[in-house]
């Protein structure tokens, strides 16, 4: 181990004096020890490629930063977790994006989820069919006809939960009517 | 792997000799040795407080300037271990400055309970801020361009730090040419102006040294 790690800075030093040939295997060195670290965080094989694609590019372009003096791998590791970091913000950031805002499902539900379009009796059997506590938001609405506010305050659930539940039954439904 | 050794490839290709950046206490060796001169400089024009002598009588207030130096050389240093992406693994001395502030805090709090009865408030206020920030305003200048050649992977707690770097010569500068005993004053205007400028470098850190 510490002669490996002993080479990786004697390589480093070459490199930074300009030998080519100690740089390219060097490189190499560094994807070898990487490359378990990246697949530990991230699941998809061409997610680890790329992200330590960009990481040999940062080391190659701050690599000025480092002496050959100290230890190599924890100045690599730095720049591999600094990147990984800057790939898990910005993926989570995209997924983020196209989540769906709270706010518009409340808008999309605020008129139409006590309204009722087809008579509950006409499709209580698709909604037996339904997932226990959607089926019972189901009866209270549309059967008993309390509010998503009151179905909230009687079973312990929010507001906004019932209304979600209950659109996602409206979805279910929709699906096993369709078929 | 055949992208990464495509990659490789190209790279080595690209390699040639590299001088690597000086070492940290170099660096920061340089940065202070800059703001002395800065500082000597401004002394040399602007002058030093005409009752310089009966002022550095008051042990709190020799204290004081002297606490702000250790938080000046303490940001400085770190600032310059934060520009190498594994703070140069002097990972201990890094956290210098919060020794420094707090050090900082305490004479200040000292300082105010010697303050009685409070010297008098002087006529001005903000104009002391104003002050600082245009005397600060070169060694933030010239500490940020030296971040940006290097490779900071905390860019926001160096950018919070080269500005608290910075704006302690403006506060020192300040504290040795104004005529002015009043710690609510110094606290107020100089002190806590200085710090939020600091909390405002952690965003120009963000923008100006992320790489």
């Amino acid at each position: 181990m510490t002669k490996i790690a002993t080479d990786l800075e004697m390589l480093m030093q070459q490199a930074l004096a300009g030998d080519k040939r100690a740089y390219a295997e060097l490189l190499r060195e560094t994807a070898l020890f990487l490359r378990p670290f990246l697949k530990q965080k991230l699941s998809a094989e061409n997610e680890v490629d790329d992200l330590l694609q960009e990481i040999l590019l940062s080391i190659h372009k701050v690599r000025h930063t480092y002496d050959g003096l100290r230890p190599y791998k924890p100045w690599a590791y730095a720049i591999a977790k600094y990147r990984l970091l800057d790939y898990l913000r910005v993926h989570y950031a995209d997924r983020l994006r196209s989540a769906i805002d709270m706010s518009e499902l409340e808008n999309a539900l605020q008129d139409n989820v006590t309204e009722y379009r087809i008579s509950y009796e006409s499709i209580s059997g698709e909604i037996r069919k339904l997932p226990e506590k959607q089926a019972l938001i189901m009866k209270m609405m549309h059967q008993e006809g309390y509010t998503a506010k009151e179905i909230a305050e009687r079973i312990g659930m929010t507001e906004n939960a019932v209304k979600v539940a209950a659109h996602r039954a409206y979805k279910a439904l929709k699906h096993q009517l369709e078929e | 792997m055949d992208n990464i050794e495509q990659l490789i490839k190209s790279l080595t290709d690209d390699a040639t000799t590299v001088r690597p950046a000086p070492h940290p206490f170099l660096l920061s060796f340089k940065w202070a040795f800059a703001a002395v001169v800065y500082l000597s400089l401004l002394l040399a024009v602007f002058g030093l407080r005409p009752d310089f002598l009966q002022a550095i009588e008051n042990p709190w207030f020799v204290v004081e300037v002297l606490a702000l130096l250790c938080i000046f050389v303490a940001t400085l240093v770190t600032t310059s271990l934060l520009a190498f992406p594994d703070l140069h693994q002097k990972r201990a001395v890094a956290f210098a400055p919060v020794l420094m502030v707090s050090m900082f805090l305490v004479v200040i709090f000292f300082a105010w309970n010697a303050d009685y009865p409070p010297a008098s408030l002087p006529d001005h206020t903000y104009e002391c801020t104003l002050c600082i920030i245009l005397v600060s305003f070169l060694p933030a200048v010239w500490t940020f361009c030296s971040l940006r050649k290097l490779a900071s992977v905390h860019y926001r707690l160096a950018g919070g730090l080269a500005l608290l770097s910075a704006t302690s010569v403006g506060a020192l500068w300040l504290r040795l040419y104004e005529v002015n005993d009043s710690i609510i004053h110094v606290v107020e205007w100089h002190y806590l102006p200085m710090f939020v400028i600091g909390v405002i470098g952690i965003w120009l850190g963000e923008i100006i040294l992320k790489w």
